[in-house]
Parts: C-alpha cells; sequence; structure tokens
C-alpha cells in the first residue's frame, strides 16, 4: 500500500498514525508471522538436531576409538614382550590384525604400521602427554586436511602406541544429516509460508468481500449485503457492514422519496394553477393592458415551474434508481427529425452526413426526444441562440462498435474547459449565474440528459467548436447499428 | 409529455357530456371552468360512490377519473363504470409510474394524463376518443375471419355467432386492424389512428388495449389466433 503525502507541510498526526499502521498489509503481516514463526522453528530444530546428532557420532567414535587403541596397544604390548630389540613384532602383529594407521614408538624409534601416517603428523602435545608423562591420551588434530582423532597409549619400556582414526566418515555422516535439515527447513518454510499466505487470505477474506460490497454500494446497489459469518469475530464484521449498508440504503431511499413525494404534493397545486391560467389566457384578449401582462408572466412561470416539477420527479426517480427504459429500434435522422419537430424550436437546423440515414439506435423515444429537447432549450438558453444539430459518425482508428455523434452546436461564450465537468450538475449554471432569463430553464435539464444518456450507454460531453467560431459544441454519443437498406 | 395534433377549429358536439371525477375541491372547479371553456357540459364527482350515482342518473360521453380517490379508488370506479357502459374513460395519474398506467388502462381506461396537464391537451385526448368509430377509409361493411364477424357500420363484433361486447376504443381498434387484413401496424400507426398521438405516443396503450381485445376476441388469449403479435414490428390480424 502506498501512502501520498501532502504537498505542504508535516504530515498531520492522523496520517502518520496510519502510515504506521499502514505499511505492511494485514495479509503481508500474517504471512509475515508464519514465515518468521516456521523459520525460527527451523532453525531450532536443525541446531538441536545437528548438535545432538553431531555429538552423539563424534561420542561413539572417541568410545570405539579408545577401544580400539586400548585393544591394540595390548596387542603390541604382548608382541613386543621379552622384551623385543625393536618394535618389528608389534609392527608385524599389528599387520596380521589388519591395522595400518598406527604408529609405534620404542627403543627411541618410530615404527610405520603402514603407510599414511607420519610420525609428524602427531602432535607435539600428545606426544609429550603419553610418552613423557606416560597416560593414554586422545586428541583431534587435521592430516592431510581432514580431522582425525589420535589416541595415544603408553606401553612398556616407556614406549607409546598411536592409532589414527579418520573422521571422514562422521563428517560425511554429518554433512548429510545437515542436507536433510537444510532439506527439511527449506520444506517447513515453504509449507509454512503457503499455509501463511492460506491463513492470511482466509483472515483477509471477510476484509476483501466487505471491500467488494462497499464498492457495489458505491455503484449504486445499494441492496448488496455481506453473508453472515458463523465466526462470531467476523460475525461482527458482517453485521455491522449489513446495518450501515441497510441505514445508507433507507436514508438514501428517504431523500428520494423525499423529492418524489414533494413534487407531487407540487402536482395538485400546479394542476390547479394550469386549468385556471388557460381560462384566464383564453379571455386574453379582453383584458386591460397591465392584466394582460401580468397574465403572460403567471402563464410563463407556471411553464418553468411545471418544468421544474417534472424534471425533479424525473431526477428523483433516477436516484430511487426505479427508471426502466422503454426501448425500441429507431432511426436515427427520423428520430432526431421528429424529436425537433415537438420541442420548443421546431425549425432547428439539422444537417447529417449520407450514411446516417441507415443507423439505427436503440432507445426510449419519450427519454432521448427529452434529452434533444433539454440540449436545444440549453442552446437558447445559456447559448444565446439558436442551436444548430448534427449528425455524425465518429471515425476512429481501431473503433470496433458503430457509434453515432448526436451534436448540438450554439453560437453563446462557450463553455470554459474547467467547467465542462459541472455543467451536468444539477443546478449548475456556469459562469453567467445570476443572469436568469424568463426562458432559464429549471437548472436539471442536462443532469437529466446526463442521467438518460447513462442509461442509454452512451456519453455526453461538452467541447469547443471545431469549424473555430465561437460557442459550445454538446456530443451525445451513443452505440447504434448499421442496416441494410430494403 | 405528449405532443399533440389539436384539430383546434373543428366542428364539435354540443353538448357532450363529460364526468370530471376529482377529491380536490380546486382543481375539480379549474378543470371545469377550462373544459366549459372548451365548449364542454361538465358534471362533478368528488368521490367513486359519487360519480356512480350521477352516471346512472346521468350517462356521461366521456368519463375523467383522478386516480387517488377516497372510498372506493380510481381503478375500482373504472371497473364497476366499465360493467355499466363502454364510455370511453380518461384516467388521471399522479405519476408517471408504469404501474399506475399499466393498472389504469387494465381497468378499462382509454387514455390516461398525468397531473399536471393542459385543460387544452385533455379537449384533444377527448375529441379523439368521440371520433368516428368506424375507419373512414374502410371500404366493408362486414368483414369475416374465421370465427370473427365484424360489421363496422353498426359497431358490432360477433364470434362464433356470438356478439362480443367491445369497448368503442377497443372496437376502432379491432377495424383499424381489419381495415387491412394481414398487414402489420406499428404500434405508431395505431396509436396515431385510434388515440391520434403522434410519434411519440405511449406504446403501453396499444399493448394493454390489445390485451384486453384478445380476451373478448380469441378463444385462447395466450394463444391469440386473430389478433397476433409480429415481434419488433407490431400487431396484425391474421387472415
Amino acid at each position: 500500500m502506498t501512502l501520498t503525502d501532502t504537498p505542504t507541510g508535516e504530515p498531520s498526526a492522523e496520517q502518520q498514525l496510519r502510515r504506521r499502521r499502514t505499511r505492511w498489509s494485514l495479509r503481508r503481516r500474517i504471512l509475515a508471522t508464519f514465515a518468521a514463526g516456521a523459520i525460527f522453528m527451523a532453525v531450532l530444530l536443525a541446531v538441536t538436531t545437528y548438535g545432538l546428532a553431531s555429538s552423539n557420532v563424534v561420542q561413539q567414535r572417541d568410545q570405539s576409538s579408545i577401544d580400539t587403541t586400548k585393544r591394540n596397544a595390548q596387542i603390541v604390548q604382548t608382541s613386543l614382550r621379552g622384551p623385543a630389540a625393536t618394535a618389528q613384532p608389534a609392527i608385524d602383529a599389528l599387520a596380521s590384525f589388519g591395522v595400518d594407521s598406527a604408529l609405534v614408538w620404542y627403543a627411541n624409534e618410530w615404527q610405520m604400521s603402514g603407510t599414511q601416517y607420519e610420525p609428524s603428523a602427531l602432535p607435539q602435545l600428545l606426544v609429550d602427554r603419553v610418552i613423557e608423562d606416560a597416560v593414554p591420551a586422545r586428541m583431534v588434530t587435521e592430516v592431510a586436511g581432514t580431522p582425525h582423532i589420535v589416541v595415544g597409549w603408553p606401553i612398556a619400556n616407556g614406549g607409546a602406541f598411536f592409532e589414527f582414526f579418520s573422521l571422514q566418515e562422521v563428517n560425511s555422516a554429518l554433512s548429510s544429516v545437515r542436507l536433510s535439515l537444510y532439506i527439511a527447513g527449506g520444506l517447513t518454510l515453504t509449507l509454512s509460508v503457503i499455509a501463511g499466505a492460506f491463513a492470511a487470505r482466509r483472515a483477509v477474506r471477510p476484509v476483501v468481500d466487505a471491500a467488494l460490497a462497499a464498492k457495489q454500494i458505491a455503484g449504486g446497489r445499494l441492496d448488496t449485503r455481506l453473508d453472515p459469518e458463523n465466526d462470531p469475530d467476523l460475525g461482527v464484521l458482517a453485521e455491522s457492514f449489513n446495518d450501515m449498508a441497510a441505514a445508507l440504503e433507507q436514508r438514501l431511499e428517504r431523500d428520494a422519496r423525499f423529492a418524489s413525494d414533494v413534487s407531487h404534493e407540487l402536482r395538485s397545486p400546479l394542476m390547479t394553477l394550469e386549468a385556471s391560467i388557460e381560462v384566464m389566457e383564453s379571455r386574453r384578449s379582453e383584458m386591460p393592458e397591465r392584466a394582460r401582462a401580468a397574465v403572460d408572466l403567471l402563464r410563463s412561470d407556471i411553464t418553468r415551474f411545471r418544468t421544474l416539477v417534472e424534471d425533479l420527479l424525473e431526477i428523483s426517480r433516477f436516484d430511487a434508481g426505479v427508471v426502466r427504459l422503454n426501448l425500441d429500434e429507431l432511426r436515427a435522422l427520423q428520430f432526431v427529425e421528429q424529436a425537433i419537430s415537438v420541442s420548443s424550436a421546431p425549425d432547428t437546423l439539422l444537417v447529417s452526413e449520407g450514411r446516417v440515414s441507415s443507423l439505427t439506435i436503440q432507445g426510449d423515444r419519450r427519454r432521448l426526444a427529452r434529452v434533444i429537447t433539454n440540449l436545444i432549450d440549453n442552446a437558447r438558453v445559456h447559448g444565446d441562440s439558436e442551436a444548430k444539430i448534427s449528425l455524425e459518425i465518429p471515425t476512429h482508428a481501431g473503433q470496433a462498435e458503430q457509434l453515432l455523434h448526436i451534436v448540438v452546436e450554439d453560437q453563446g461564450p462557450g463553455v470554459p474547459p474547467e467547467e465542462r465537468h459541472l455543467v451536468f450538475e444539477r443546478f449548475a449554471r456556469g459562469a453567467a449565474a445570476g443572469r436568469r432569463s424568463s426562458a432559464d430553464g429549471s437548472g436539471l435539464g442536462l443532469a437529466l440528459v446526463a442521467e438518460h444518456i447513462r442509461l442509454h450507454n452512451g456519453r455526453v460531453w461538452v467541447e469547443d467548436r471545431r469549424d473555430g467560431k465561437q460557442g459550445a459544441r454538446f456530443v451525445i454519443e451513443l452505440p447504434a447499428e448499421q442496416v441494410e437498406d430494403e | 409529455m405528449h405532443a399533440l395534433r389539436p384539430n383546434y377549429g373543428t366542428i364539435q358536439d354540443v353538448g357532450t357530456r363529460i364526468l370530471s371525477v376529482e377529491d380536490d375541491e380546486r382543481i375539480r372547479q379549474a378543470v371545469k371552468l377550462a373544459l366549459e371553456d372548451e365548449g364542454w357540459t361538465v358534471d362533478e364527482a368528488e368521490s367513486g360512490e359519487d360519480a356512480i350515482e350521477i352516471f346512472q342518473r346521468q350517462p356521461a360521453d366521456v368519463v375523467l377519473i383522478d386516480i387517488m380517490l377516497p372510498g372506493i379508488d380510481g381503478f375500482e370506479l373504472c371497473r364497476t363504470i366499465r360493467r355499466l357502459s363502454d364510455v370511453p374513460v380518461v384516467m388521471v395519474t399522479a405519476r408517471n409510474d408504469t404501474h399506475d398506467i399499466v393498472a389504469g388502462l387494465e381497468a378499462g381506461a382509454d387514455d390516461y394524463l398525468t397531473k399536471p396537464f393542459a385543460p387544452k391537451e385533455l379537449s384533444a385526448r377527448i375529441r379523439a376518443l368521440l371520433r368516428r368509430t368506424r375507419p373512414s377509409s374502410t371500404p366493408h361493411a362486414r368483414i369475416t375471419l374465421g370465427d370473427l364477424e365484424i360489421i363496422p357500420d353498426e359497431g358490432k363484433v360477433a364470434r362464433g355467432g356470438e356478439e362480443v361486447d367491445l369497448t368503442k376504443t377497443e372496437f376502432r381498434l379491432l377495424c383499424e386492424l381489419a381495415d387491412n387484413p394481414g398487414k402489420v401496424f406499428s404500434r405508431e400507426s395505431l396509436l396515431d389512428k385510434v388515440w391520434g398521438y403522434d410519434y411519440f405516443g405511449d406504446g403501453r396503450l396499444v399493448d394493454v388495449h390489445i390485451r384486453r381485445l384478445r380476451t373478448k376476441v380469441e378463444v385462447d388469449p395466450a394463444n391469440p389466433r386473430h389478433v397476433v403479435t409480429v415481434r419488433g414490428l407490431g400487431y396484425r390480424l391474421q387472415t
């Protein structure tokens, strides 16, 4: 997990806290704990096992060396009884017993049984101890690079018998033990990492589930809930998450219902206003001029009021998520022509590429007509001009699906880049805020355009006019289909 | 938001009676004023019970029913009036919900409007509903399709020799289809011909009326043999 610092000043206390807490993810911490535990156990076991094994083996070897030396020393002793002048009889006796790693000090000279070990290989300390002090002794030394046990045994007449025992086999036995321990350790570590990863995933899974559910809720699926867990620890998480989601859903529903209820309640007085103003309008010619002006004002604001109520109701239905499209296959060109003809400006100019005539779109007639009406009204109110509508087929390389652009252009001041994402917000009135004409819209027109188009799997945005002239260019992008003309 | 095609200036029957059922007194008064301006005679009722009593005493040519009524609601009132008469009924809904609209149409309403509507728009709807029942272009005096027999001039339909009771709107819908048996009529063209709506009319009007028509003229409404759906295009009358 990465953390970004605040660009200015010291990170806050909360940030520092969070940094400390989130440097390692939970999953990684569980894994690390498992791995550390496994390493510790493996090392402990290995060291103990190795220590025990090696001391055991060496001890055995030691004991058997001493026993062998003692036995062979007796043989030498026996063969030199007489006493012999030289150690030769002893060497012969040893040879007959197959002892080839011994040295005999006798009559002030060294005799070798076998050719492997020179007297020079004997450590002086041992020689001194055995020959001078006439005490049996043993010592570990290195001969030609390999460790040996050398055991010395004093014999009669100031002689001494030395025998070498290679520890080569012990060493190789121990090294194979070492190898086994390495392998076992590695296996333990691997298994524990796997177990750790599994455990970490198990432990983190409810968190991941919760994160996914939260994402779904944020995406608008308010009825998302977590499965209740059997584990009491995790059950608390699931339960409180579900409580939160339910509260949120309830709250949002209440808000949406409130907006919808308000609009409903406004319908009845509006109905009276609408019918009454009609009665007054039909007598407009009989009225004095001042009354006529007042009736006209009343009429235009009743219309505006009605639009506002209808738009509010519509948008509250979007918020409640109850909007369902009534899809039809529509001929793009014919449809847009019809939509313009029922809009507030039926003589709006429409231009289209030739190929557009064979395009169809899947759309909800009423809603898409509303989108076009709203854009025409927007051009009139905010663009200070008549709209011009063009149907275009975008040409992007590598575009697999067929698209249709319905473009509405005006000659107003345009929309500055920093406000382009704001114009589709509710009640956004741009830089011209405060300057409201009597024909002003509800402030929800473009927000409704965005909602309708989103529901049609399309996109809508605003940009500069392509022909270099001043004005805004609203583009609706809808998936379309090319049909063969009959 | 119905775009309409008003026929202002056309001659209309004097004394066409409209029964307006609405519990909100101010709305009732304002609508009455506006409709009287349009030349209709308006009777008022403030509840469903009231409306039934008035209707039995003085049958209206068109009934306007607000769905939200105290006592028996608009749907029930509509069903009751349907049992008494085939008079055109216009429902007034407070919301543009599919549920309310379809329920109103299923209860027997011929058309609907959503509050707030312009009384001029209501007049246009009423005019469309009261148009002559026989399509002007029908050259046939009698159309026979299997066990179904239609006599446009007399406004009669018989299935297997037995007369079927259709509302005026259902009858006009059937006549439009019978005008050219076998031809596919789109929802838009039926909306235009029967209800006087343009391109942006509500297809649900057609669908619900077709459903109701089937329950009357078909032996098995689930497997229609006369009024057939042509997927993605519309409806036609099977020859």
